[in-house]
């Protein structure tokens, strides 16, 4: 580890000024799950931080008018296992509480994940996923951005230097009628080899009116399988449906042509099976 | 020919009174760990003592030009920067002794030539470890790379790049540094008269000790008295002092080894290594201490490994299940240096060959450098490499000869009429429980029930060993341990030893020897820190010796201290000394075990009332012994009996694998264990307890991941799959069978690696049982048990070996493609 200088700003304001002024040496940190452990390595050498642990607002949660969850940036998984969300926004609890060991759930944030944006984190696949978005604040003003396209092709996050993500909001309980989020890991604090979100909305028959599939770990960044949600919609599904949309998420995300190493034949094969098991936990929940 | 061989009665007098041997005594180390107050080497703390850090090789292998460290030298707070330039012709290469190389191929830094990823290139001392690390980066190091090997099988080739240059192997300068070799029977002839011969190609992985205490030392030499101290986290504090001394060329009595807490080694901290040489050269420099500890990443690339092996195995039956012969051949990669990797192989062979006495032997090894971590001693010595083949073709013959798994071991299992009973590979059996732990296991697991009542992806596997307790090494003609003991004036003992306790609960054990001989309490006796200054020469903690060679001299030392404290009795009280007894922390008359003479007032005659002594007493309470075991160097045909004695381990495993995922879960586990005599029930389990996560480790998810540049992909604790907590099932089904050593005179076998050996085997072993793949290299991973299966459903089969039923699987299939080893019997001296 470099030397550094701490900085703990106790206003958003404060805190996008003290970023803006200090330029590309300064990095802000929230948990430090992630950056204090490059730190340590010297991958990353920033010389100031930016704390923002003691910004009240980017803690905590609240339901929009308009019904969103919106979730402070700097809000701990530790936080999220403890919150009361109803419906189907209690998966975001359920994915909280089995990632990472205990100190990292404790003092890890749900925004950090997000930025740190490591294909093989949960957070960044759950929030494509499940149609969320984020909010940045910077000298240049503040945006939203969908969270699909928060993350870069290439690995990172589209967000600029300076520029804080501050809440990230989950849509209303009405967007889904059942979610799920399943992952594969070797051992239990492992981050994941493959992980896949399902969210769907049943109509008034039972048919999928609408859904989603995202493949997190395949790629730099999660991956939405826009064809095998596609071919969910309008139908019933049994279980051989099932199975037939997990073969094809398989072809879809990593076809044969790109599975050449071993390691990325394994994660095909997850990823039929990780489909599999989320569209139907999913439909489970919608349906009962 | 019939050979009579010795049998040693044991020493020690029946027990009067309740004993502490055999008890689960309370740790005496545990307080100091829970809370939190243990030290370890990187609490140490010495008035002025700087911090160094070494700068590392980023490639595998490479013409090394130049160092230039001036910059170093001009960063703030920097002390001071070396080099392997600095060194040439000033420090001595090690390496030679244990190796029975004439020139040692070991040196602090890299001069020119680097071998693997991690080896040492510079290092710098500053006030500051940061203000150090900041130093090395901007160390200037100029070279020219080098083609990389990493397969061993590539380092045989004779157009494959040579690592060690320069230095003269018996065998000439090839990748090859050493053979190994046994002749024991006619191997022709078995082959001949078999009824089936069962042969595989297996790969075994390189494993990490992975002890949570890191590597390190902090080095202190005082420029006055021209004293070398050094605190170092090492299991042998003498090997340390005798090649640190012979390294930097000063006498033995001016270097003086120290060990604080050591967070276990489990093989991998039994030798000296360059970072002692580096702190202590500089501290010699400077005259100023030297903190000077690895990080994890460093540990992982420079530490010792698990050596890998290649092995062509072949298994000789006759119908009736009768093993008649084994031949292999091996591929032993010891990486790009190595102190102990020749010696694993011809240990974990030898000894691996048990628990059957197979009649015909015949092994040919390459022993062989490549461009990767050093390779040596783990947890097991070579033994889990060897029983993973040898168990699995044990099944596989069992299969084909359609006789139950379980029904061939016991078949061919040692098992004499009478004690002691010499094998054919020459080990010498003093008694063994493996029958009946064979037997015992089964049932623990259900055995019959579960082979009968098949449930999908769900089975059943064995695995058997036998464990040396200490062993002589080919290259090392001694095997011994040392205790001093000192009855303190108030009636306590301090325990002297340079056997460092690094889990083995020495504290422990060894009050609980010397408070049945003595008569002391528990609580009363003491274990002195190991410092080469003050304890009696030993050879330190490895090779499950601890309780029987450790422990035997301290018996031993503590019945000639038991002489002295009754020979002053008797004179006190005058009485006979045959009538006296010891216990409650006195000498009496026996019958009286509320009078006599308190050990306290004993010893208070010895020191400040020697009017009260004996006439021609010689004024003293310490007594010291030393035991070196009754074992045999190896033969030139491979056979000898070279340890002790043979602890035994029988492990049976329930799986289940995941079809979908391929992870393999240990749902049930059984382990029979003849550890002897048990000091301490707890102190034993916990071993066993730690071997099986080891072994667990071993077959499911450890292994050193390199690219095909040289390059370290698991030198982390993130990337490395060693196994928590989280991942083990709960051990309950866990039996001692004791078969009591005659050998030793307590009784005792080795504890620490029985529970290590057979795990990769019986896991292998319910695999197959469980979905028809057969496992021939190691880990296990959920990615390649997945792989198997699709492989498996693809070609419509049953079986399936793994990988070598896989299309991308290069090597060779059959016996008749099977490499020639490339020793022959011409000009080899050891024949």
């Amino acid at each position: 580890m470099k030397a550094f200088t701490f900085l703990a700003p106790e206003a958003l304001d404060e805190a996008v000024a003290l970023l803006d002024r200090h330029g590309r040496d300064a990095r802000p940190i929230a948990g430090g799950q992630s950056l204090l452990l490059a730190m340590k390595d010297r991958i990353a050498r920033p010389s100031v931080l930016v704390s923002l642990a003691g910004l009240a607002d980017l803690r905590g949660w609240r339901y929009s008018p308009s019904g969103e969850l919106e979730i402070g940036a700097a809000t701990t998984y530790a936080a999220l296992i403890s919150a009361q969300f109803g419906g189907w926004h209690g998966e975001i609890s359920a994915v909280a509480a089995d990632l990472a060991d205990r100190p990292v759930r404790t003092m890890g944030t749900i925004g950090g994940a997000l930025c740190q944006a490591d294909p093989r984190f949960d957070m960044p696949a759950l929030a494509v996923g499940l149609g969320a978005s984020v909010d940045t604040a910077s000298a240049g003003g503040a945006r939203t951005i969908p969270a699909a396209e928060l993350f870069a092709a290439s690995g990172g996050t589209v967000l600029g230097p300076g520029e804080i993500l501050t809440t990230v909001r989950f849509p209303t309980l009405g967007a889904f009628s059942g979610v799920a989020f399943e992952k594969f890991r070797q051992r239990v604090f492992d981050a994941a080899v493959v992980s896949a979100v399902c969210g769907l909305r049943l109509d008034a028959d039972a048919r999928v009116a609408d859904a989603r599939i995202v493949l997190g770990a395949v790629a730099q960044a999660p991956v939405i399988a826009q064809r095998t949600g596609r071919q969910m919609t309008g139908r019933t599904l049994t279980e051989h449906d099932i199975a037939e949309l997990g073969a094809a998420a398989m072809e879809e995300v990593l076809p044969v042509s790109q599975a050449m190493s071993s390691f990325h034949r394994y994660q095909r094969e997850l990823v039929g099976v990780l489909v599999r098991r989320a569209i139907t936990r999913a439909l489970d929940q919608a349906r009962s | 020919m019939t050979e009579t061989l010795p049998r040693t009665r044991r020493q020690t007098n029946p027990p009067a009174a309740r004993k502490l041997v055999g008890q689960s005594m309370p740790r005496k180390e545990d307080l100091a760990l829970l809370t939190g107050t243990a030290r370890f080497i990187d609490d140490i703390r010495l008035p002025g003592m700087l911090y160094a850090k070494i700068l590392r090789s980023s490639t595998a292998h490479a013409r090394l030009n130049r160092v230039d460290t001036s910059k170093a030298l001009q960063q703030p707070g920097v002390h001071a920067a070396l080099c392997g330039q600095d060194l040439l012709g000033k420090v001595k290469p090690w390496g030679d002794m244990m190796q029975d190389l004439l020139v040692g191929d070991h040196f602090p830094f890299a001069t020119d030539k680097i071998m693997y990823e991690g080896q040492e290139i510079a290092a710098v001392v500053a006030d500051t470890k940061y203000q150090a690390l900041d130093a090395l980066e901007v160390i200037e190091v100029d070279y020219d790379q080098l083609p990389v090997l990493v397969d061993p099988e590539k380092a045989i080739s004779p157009d494959a790049p040579v690592i060690q240059e320069g230095i003269s192997y018996e065998f000439g300068d090839g990748n090859i540094f050493d053979r190994y070799r046994v002749r024991v029977g006619d191997i022709e002839e078995t082959e001949r008269g078999a009824d089936l011969v069962v042969r595989q190609r297996f790969t075994s992985n390189r494993q990490a000790g992975a002890a949570l205490d890191p590597h390190g030392c902090v080095a202190s030499y005082d420029s006055f008295t021209g004293n070398l101290t050094i605190y170092s986290s090492t299991q042998s504090i003498f090997m340390v002092r005798d090649i640190l001394a012979d390294t930097l060329q000063i006498p033995r009595n001016r270097v003086r080894v120290i060990v604080p807490d050591v967070g276990a080694g489990f093989g991998s901290k039994a030798q000296m290594f360059a970072h002692e040489v580096i702190a202590s050269v500089l501290s010699m420099q400077l005259g100023r201490p030297v903190h000077l500890v690895l990080g994890r990443g460093e540990i992982f690339r420079a530490g010792t490994c698990r050596t890998g092996q290649v092995r062509y195995a072949e298994l000789f039956l006759k119908r009736d299940g009768r093993i008649t012969g084994y031949r292999d051949y091996v591929v032993h990669n010891c990486g790009a240096m190595s102190l102990w990797g020749n010696q694993v192989i011809h240990i974990g062979t030898n000894v691996g060959m048990l628990p059957y006495p197979i009649p015909n032997v015949h092994v040919d090894a390459d022993i062989v450098h490549t461009n990767t971590a050093p390779a040596g001693p783990l947890r097991g010595f070579g033994i889990p490499q060897m029983i993973f083949a040898k168990e699995q073709l044990v099944d596989v013959a069992a299969e084909q000869l359609g006789i139950d798994p379980l029904e061939l071991r016991a078949r061919n299992v040692v098992r004499p009429e009478t004690f002691p009973y010499r094998t054919p590979m020459g080990q010498v059996i003093d008694s063994t429980s493996i029958y009946d732990c064979l037997h015992k296991c089964g049932e623990a697991i259900d055995w019959e029930r579960k082979r009968a009542e098949r449930v999908p992806y769900e089975g059943v596997g064995l695995g058997v060993s036998m464990k040396y307790t200490s062993c002589r090494h080919p290259s090392f003609d001694t095997d011994l341990s040392a205790v001093r003991l000192r009855l303190e004036t108030d009636g306590t003992v301090t325990i002297f030893s340079s056997d460092v306790s690094h889990g083995q609960s020495h504290a422990t054990f060894l009050a609980q020897v010397v408070g049945d001989v003595l008569g002391v309490g528990f609580e009363k006796v003491n274990l002195a820190q190991p410092d080469s200054a003050t304890s009696p020469f030993g050879l330190g903690t490895f090779a499950s010796r601890a309780a029987a060679v450790l422990g035997t001299a301290c018996r031993q030392a503590a019945e000639r201290l038991r002489e002295k404290v009754v020979t002053i009795a008797a004179h006190v009280l005058e009485a006979s000394p045959e009538d006296l007894e010891t216990g409650n922390d006195r000498v009496y008359v026996r019958g009286l075990p509320d009078s006599g003479l308190y050990l306290e007032n004993l010893a208070s005659y010895a020191a400040y009332r020697t009017h009260q002594l004996p006439p021609g007493f010689e004024p003293t309470l310490e007594s010291v012994a030393t035991y070196d075991t009754p074992t045999e160097r190896e033969a030139p045909d491979g056979s000898g009996n070279l340890s002790v004695t043979y602890s035994s381990a029988a492990h049976a495993a329930h799986v289940r694998v995941d079809p979908d995922t391929g992870r393999v879960t240990v749902v049930d586990y059984a382990m029979a264990h003849d550890t002897g005599v048990v000091i301490n029930p707890l102190v034993v389990e916990g071993q066993h307890q730690g071997g099986f996560l080891m072994g667990i480790g071993m077959a499911l998810g450890e292994d050193y991941v390199y690219d095909e540049d040289g390059h370290l992909l698991s030198a982390s604790f993130k990337d490395y799959q060693a196994p928590y907590a989280t991942e083990l099932p709960e051990l309950t089904k866990i039996y001692e069978i004791p078969a009591p050593s005659l050998t030793i005179p307590g009784g005792q076998k080795g504890a620490g690696e029985s529970g290590a050996g057979p795990v990769p085997a019986a896991i292998a072993n319910a695999v197959y049982d469980a979905t028809g793949v057969r496992f021939t290299a190691l880990p296990i991973t959920p990615e390649r048990m997945l792989l198997a299966l699709k492989e498996k459903e693809r070609q419509g089969v049953d079986t399936l070996r793994f990988p070598d039923d896989m299309p991308d699987f290069t090597g060779p299939r059959t016996h008749q493609e099977w490499p020639e080893p490339t020793a022959s019997d011409e000009g080899d001296i050891l024949l």
